[in-house]
């Protein structure tokens, strides 16, 4: 299909011979425009949601519940897709960020904004120190680190007194400042988190950051090289990444005013997260999002049915990685992408296609020793 | 003149192997300075030293006459120093522009700013990507910037790679192979390329190369080394008629 | 006192050893870190239970029918789930062994129900006593069993064709298929010998830990890290692993309190994965880049 087109392109325009940069950094600036207004419509739907007739309390309540699983998988995609480190113990993250806000509104009566701050800010910060720790690790021994993390914070919670194993802790009804929140109030708040998570996102994943992470999975080599402080982006990419899924878990806690180590103790719920970002797409913003509907809903459909649904789960997964390994978001995008990519080329942007096998840079590699 | 990089008595070892053994050189300010020697000399293992990327058994570095052994290799940018590899090694997912501007990573504006696109981040940003298309459209890059790096030729890989290494506003460039795999109108291109930094820029250059007619008609000052040790050094043309250096070579390509 | 600990702690350790090894073997010959190891002993646990408890069958006659099934699950698990996507990278292997997770996780819920079943065999409660130190007769058979397993692994892979081809595999894909070794047979081969290995962890533990569809879940963690211990790569740096993690747990929990001893694990991980990430009996991998 892909190829057809190509050769479309080439015969009736073939590369412009005049370069001429300014039309294809205009368009870009064009899809960019049209990305944006996508995503306004999107939160302003979101906005409107709870004021549709016949939208009650709980509805607001599940939608919540999906947001705030986007927030988490959001969190663990700054990791997975854009710097390629894999975590499976953001449910540690989740905990550590529920736990904070939980024990700061128990004892201090403090409200949910205090709670978002002081819990991201803890996750993040053992997120630093997890950095540090599993600094020399990647790929498998990674995964196996960060699952023993998970584990590690079961453990805890489970076992330290203060965080009130399986009885768990009760929480107040949701405040801001002062004013009391129902379900719908709490849904904006988780709203208005999950717009300003994305678009810092979105802001960071376009800086000399999100550059530098990128740097580092695709070459580390190149980018040491290119004087990317291998140490201090990789802690950077772990504590945003935890900062971000612990806000999430600081919502996960309040939204049913009640937490215990009954959920935060379960270390497959790391690994469901772990889930949304494969399934969606990670290095894609809208992965997350499409993922975290994906966890979320199907086994919200399909109450009556848990185990049918678990089941459900993996087949959905295991097709998914099979059919569509860039993720569900990839698929659907990719009407949009063609199209695009058939104005740039248009444009002159990207025309060249993959080299020929026998001119690539590892036959004509002169040298067979393999060093920096 | 003074002395921009140096290195005294370089040992390293792979096990049985002693890559490097006792290398010294020294790299004056603002000159091209070739480094030379049969395939497995340990030329690369004494660049890799030379930036940070192999730790020393033995020796000191010095850049600028500070030694730079407790340096990451991060750091060596700040310092005004950049390489290329011999093998190619390219963010083979993003676009050329996208390689270029990483090698101007530290001059960015501090992460924090960055990435919450602070007024200050973003002008700089605009004004590095203006001076990364400068540096392609001196490579005659222009028209690649918006290629992924994977699917460009092995030639303008290796373009690709020194635009990135200029990128970081380097005083002294490490190349290693530049012109290897490239044919002879590319060789030529490349050649008057370096010679431009140099003249132009004022960038000392030392540079790692198998094809002698260009190392004679660029270098002003050449290392010959063999078995990891220092085999003979000089002007070019000195060089070529070293009786050591031919029977190095000899039997090898020259 | 101290005996005992150490005892039963190698006891436990040996389970772990067994789940351990079956991860560095697929690991190594596949790339794939297999979340799903636990769930194969968990299967064959379950499977168990049915044998002896609907089929009226003998514990002896049990256990090979049970071994098989499993093997089967795991030939089943390379065929259709791992095969389409075998040459992906390790993060997509991963996660499809936690779809397979999550299958047989659901389906044993859905068939056998979420609460803990009593395994119809158990061990005479009797403690033996050997050298001074108690012991209780499950755990000392399971020793039995687990050690038994390790010699039958030693002689497949030393002397055996399948064994020998198994580790060429392991060296060198490549190179093996070259030499003429049926490399996609290896690597159903590799997944039988986890549903083998699973089969027995699993049927072992029952006995000591209930069976529920979460009853691996511990069991496998700990097999990880054990298998970290051998840098994912070496057998017997696996074994040493799965032991120390078994006896400094029982340790910690009996000197320390039982809050501890879930935690040593990853104290252990952490403190290894810190200053020695390729294991402490790994070797350094050849890299190609
Ligand atoms: N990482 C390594 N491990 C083991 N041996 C190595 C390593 N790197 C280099 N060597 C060995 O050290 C010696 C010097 O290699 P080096 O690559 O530095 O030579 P070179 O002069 O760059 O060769 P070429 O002209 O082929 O690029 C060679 O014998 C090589 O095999
Ligand atoms: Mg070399």
């Amino acid at each position: 299909m892909e190829q057809r087109t190509d050769a479309d392109i080439q015969d009736q325009s073939p590369q412009p011979t005049k370069w001429d940069r300014s039309a294809i950094v205009r368009l870009k600036a064009r899809f960019e425009r049209q990305n944006w207004a996508g995503v306004l419509f999107l939160l302003a739907c979101a906005v409107a949601f709870p004021m549709l007739p016949g939208v009650e309390g709980w509805q607001a309540y599940t939608v919540a519940l999906v947001i705030i699983y986007i927030i988490a998988a959001q969190g663990i995609s700054v990791l997975v897709g854009f710097t390629g480190l894999v975590s499976v113990g953001h449910g540690g993250f989740l905990a550590i960020g529920a736990y904070t806000s939980a024990l700061l509104t128990k004892y201090f009566e403090t409200d949910i904004i205090i709670g978002l701050i002081s819990g991201g800010l803890m996750a993040g910060f053992i997120g630093f120190l997890l950095g540090l720790i599993f600094l020399r690790l990647s790929g498998a021994f990674m995964a196996i680190g960060t699952l023993g993390f998970a584990f590690f914070v079961g453990t805890v919670v489970n076992n330290v007194p203060l965080f009130e194993g399986r009885e768990g802790i009760s929480l107040p009804s949701n405040k801001v400042m002062f004013w009391e929140i129902g379900d719908i109030g709490f849904y904006y708040v988780s709203l208005t988190v999950l717009a300003l998570v994305t678009l810092f996102s979105y802001c960071m994943v376009r800086s000399s950051v999100g550059r530098a992470f990128m740097a580092l999975r695709d070459s580390e080599k190149a980018a040491e090289a290119s004087g990317v402080n291998r140490v201090l982006y990789r802690t950077i990419a772990f504590s945003i990444s935890a900062f971000i899924t612990g806000m999430a878990g600081v919502l996960n806690g309040h939204i049913v005013n009640y937490i215990s180590s009954e959920v935060y103790g379960d270390i497959w719920y790391s690994v469901d997260i772990l889930v949304a970002v494969v399934v969606g797409g990670s290095a894609v913003l809208m992965g997350p999002i499409i993922g975290g509907i994906f966890v979320v809903m199907l086994p919200f459909m399909l109450e009556e049915l848990a185990d049918f649904a678990f089941i459900l789960k993996g087949v959905v997964l295991i097709l998914v990685l099979i059919f569509a390994p860039a993720g569900i978001a990839e698929v659907l995008g990719r009407p949009i992408r063609n199209m695009r990519a058939r104005l740039l080329r248009q444009a002159g942007y990207g025309g060249r296609e993959p080299a020929p096998a026998e001119t690539t840079s590892v036959a004509a590699a002169p040298s067979q020793t393999e060093k920096p | 003149m003074a002395s921009h990089l140096k290195c005294e008595e370089i040992t390293v070892r792979f096990g049985g192997v002693v890559a490097c053994d006792g290398v010294s050189l020294d790299v004056e300010e603002g000159k091209i300075v070739g480094l030379i020697g049969p395939n497995g000399a340990g030329k690369t293992t004494l660049f890799n030293v030379l930036s940070r990327f192999q730790e020393a058994d033995a020796g000191e570095v010095y850049l600028r006459g500070q030694p730079v052994n407790k340096n990451s290799t991060s750091q060596m940018v700040n310092l005004g120093m950049a390489r290329t590899f011999q093998n190619i090694n390219l963010f083979a997912e993003q676009t050329t522009l996208d390689n270029i501007l990483i090698g101007a990573h530290h001059l960015c504006a501090p992460p924090l700013q960055s990435m919450l696109w602070m007024p200050q981040a973003r002008a700089v940003e605009r004004e590095l990507t203006d001076r990364a298309v400068e540096i392609a459209e001196m490579l005659n890059l222009e028209s690649e910037l918006d290629n992924l790096a994977k699917n460009l030729p092995y030639g303008l890989q290796k373009r690709v790679e020194l635009a990135r290494a200029l990128a970081a506003k380097p005083e002294i460039i490490l190349l290693d192979e530049p012109v290897a795999g490239c044919n002879e109108e590319e060789t030529e291109e490349l050649q008057n390329i370096i010679a431009r930094l140099n003249r132009e820029l004022g960038i000392t250059v030392l540079l790692v190369e198998h094809d002698m007619s260009m190392v004679m008609s660029i270098c002003d000052y050449l290392y010959v080394i063999n078995f990891g040790a220092n085999l003979a050094q000089g002007e070019p043309a000195d060089i070529q008629t070293n009786r050591d250096v031919i029977t190095a070579y000899l039997g090898e390509e020259v | 006192m101290l005996g005992q600990q150490i005892l039963s702690g190698l006891a436990t350790g040996s389970v772990y050893a067994l789940t351990a090894i079956a991860v560095v073997v697929v690991f190594r010959n596949t790339r794939t870190i297999n979340l799903a190891q636990g769930d194969f002993g968990m299967i064959a646990a379950f499977l168990g239970i049915l044998f002896i408890k609907e089929f009226d069958l003998n514990y002896y006659v049990m256990l090979p029918l049970v071994v098989l099934c499993s093997m089967a699950l795991g030939v089943l698990v390379e065929r259709i789930v791992m095969r389409p996507i075998a040459d992906s990278d390790w993060l997509t292997l991963f996660t499809a062994t936690l779809g397979v997770y999550y299958i047989l996780h659901g389906a044993a819920g859905w068939i056998w129900g979420r609460d803990t079943k009593a395994f119809p065999v158990t061990f005479d409660a009797e403690p033996v006593d050997i050298f001074g130190a108690l012991i209780s007769q499950g755990h000392l058979i399971n020793m039995g069993w687990a050690a038994a397993i390790g010699i039958v692994l030693f002689f497949f892979f030393k002397y055996t064709k399948q064994g020998i081809a198994m580790r060429a595999v392991t060296d060198d894909p490549e190179t093996a298929l070259l030499m003429g070794i049926p490399v996609r047979f290896i690597v159903l081969l590799t997944w039988g010998m986890a549903g083998f290995l699973a089969a027995f962890a699993g049927v072992l533990l029952a006995p000591i830990v209930y069976v529920s569809p979460e009853m691996m879940d511990e069991v496998l963690i700990k097999g990880y890290v054990a298998a970290v211990f051998g840098g994912l790569y070496s057998i017997p740096g696996a074994i040493i692993g799965a032991l120390m993690i078994g006896v400094a747990e029982n340790l910690a929990g009996g000197y320390l309190g039982s809050h501890f001893k879930t935690a040593t694990a990853f104290v252990m991980i952490v403190v290894l994965l810190t200053f020695r990430p390729q294991g402490l009996f790994g070797i350094q991998k050849r890299r190609e880049i």
